[in-house]
C-alpha cells in the first residue's frame, strides 16, 4: 500500500489540509478523529480500497499505521 | 371464517424480490393467493425466491432497475406475459453510509436512481390504463431514515424521503382512476442490508441502534404483513399514507 496516498485519503476523511496526517501518527493526537470520521474512514476504505472494514476493530487502532494495516488485512 | 387479506386472482409485481423485505413480501403475498412477478438483479437468488413461493404461475424477471430508460418497454412485456397488474411493491433499494466529506456525487446519483427514480418510472408505467386492473395498489418501501435524520445517511435519507413525498402527490393524482399509493417506513429489519450495515458499526453503536427500537429489531415478515394489508381490500380507504412499521422508533 502507498502510505503517502493512504495519509492523503485520511486528510480527506478528517477534512484537514493536505499533508496534515503523517505515517505513524497517533490517532488521539489528530483533531477531528471522531465518530463521523470513523464512518468516513469506513466509507473511504470501501470506495478507495474495495474493503469492508469492521467498525468494531477501529477502537483498537492507535496509530495511522494501525488503520492502514486494518485495511490491508481486509484485502488479504 | 373470513380472510380480509386474501389476494386470490391478483397479480403483483415485487421489486427487490431476491432478498430481505422484498423476498419475504413475495412469499407472503403468494401464501395469500397472489400470482407474483418477482424482480431482482441476481438470477440465482431470484430463482430461490420463486421456489419458496406458494402456488404456481409465478414469474421471475431478472432486471436492473437502474436502467430507467428500459423500464417502459420491460413493463409492457411483463403485462403481455402476466396480464394487467393489481399491485406493485417497490422494495428494491441500496444502502449508503457515507458522511458528506467522502460522499461522491456518483454514489448520490446511484442511490437516487435505484431507490427513488426507478419507483417513479415503475409507478408511471403501472398507472397506464392497459397496465393495471381496477383497484390497483402501489406500496413503496421507504424508511424511517426518510422521516428522521442520521449522520452519514444524507443520500439514503433523501432517497427514502423522496419516496414518501412522491407517494402523497401520486396518491392524489391517481385517486381518480382508482389507484392507491402508499409508503411503509421500516426501521432496522434483519435483512442482508442490515447485516452489511452491522459491519460498519461498533458494538456500542449497534446496541444503541437496537435500543432505539422499543420493540427491538424487526423481521422481514413484519414489513411484509403491512404490505399485504395495504395491497388487499383492507387498505381500500388508505392512500398517500406513510405507515411506520418501526418497532416504535419514531414514536419517541
Amino acid at each position: 500500500m502507498d502510505t503517502k496516498a493512504f495519509c492523503a485519503k485520511l486528510d480527506e476523511v478528517l477534512d484537514v489540509p493536505p499533508g496534515t496526517v503523517q505515517p505513524g501518527q497517533a490517532l488521539d493526537q489528530i483533531e477531528g478523529w471522531d465518530s463521523v470520521a470513523v464512518l468516513a474512514f469506513i466509507a473511504m476504505a470501501d470506495t478507495e480500497y474495495g474493503v469492508s472494514v469492521p467498525a468494531k476493530e477501529i477502537p483498537q487502532c492507535r496509530t495511522v499505521d494501525d488503520l492502514a494495516n486494518l485495511v490491508l488485512r481486509q484485502k488479504a | 371464517m373470513i380472510n380480509p387479506l386474501q389476494l386470490a386472482n391478483k397479480t403483483i409485481l415485487v421489486t427487490g424480490a431476491s432478498s430481505g423485505i422484498g423476498r419475504a413480501t413475495a412469499v407472503l403475498l403468494s401464501q395469500l393467493g397472489a400470482t407474483i412477478v418477482a424482480v431482482g438483479r441476481n438470477a440465482t437468488r431470484l430463482e430461490e425466491t420463486i421456489h419458496t413461493l406458494e402456488g404456481s404461475g409465478h414469474h421471475a424477471m431478472v432486471f436492473d432497475l437502474g436502467d430507467l430508460d428500459a423500464i417502459p418497454g420491460w413493463m409492457a412485456q411483463i403485462v403481455d406475459q402476466a396480464g394487467p397488474l393489481d399491485g406493485l411493491v417497490h422494495s428494491a433499494g441500496v444502502g449508503s453510509l457515507a458522511p458528506l466529506r467522502v460522499l461522491s456525487m456518483t454514489e448520490v446519483e446511484q442511490v437516487m436512481r435505484i431507490n427513488y427514480f426507478s419507483a417513479v418510472a415503475l409507478t408511471k408505467e403501472f398507472s397506464r390504463k392497459r397496465m393495471h386492473r381496477k383497484d390497483g395498489s402501489i406500496v413503496l418501501i421507504s424508511s424511517v431514515a426518510g422521516v428522521v435524520g442520521a449522520a452519514g445517511r444524507t443520500a439514503y435519507s433523501a432517497s427514502k424521503g423522496a419516496l414518501a413525498a412522491f407517494a402523497r402527490s401520486a396518491a392524489l393524482e391517481l385517486a381518480g382512476v382508482g389507484l392507491r399509493v402508499n409508503c411503509i417506513a421500516p426501521a432496522y429489519v434483519r435483512t442482508e442490508m442490515y447485516e452489511a450495515t452491522r459491519g460498519s458499526l461498533t458494538d456500542e453503536q449497534l446496541s444503541a441502534l437496537v435500543a432505539a427500537q422499543p420493540l427491538g429489531l424487526g423481521e422481514p415478515l413484519d414489513v411484509a404483513h403491512a404490505v399485504a394489508f395495504l395491497l388487499a381490500a383492507t387498505g381500500r380507504w388508505i392512500t398517500g399514507a406513510v405507515l411506520a412499521v418501526d418497532g416504535g422508533y419514531t414514536a419517541q
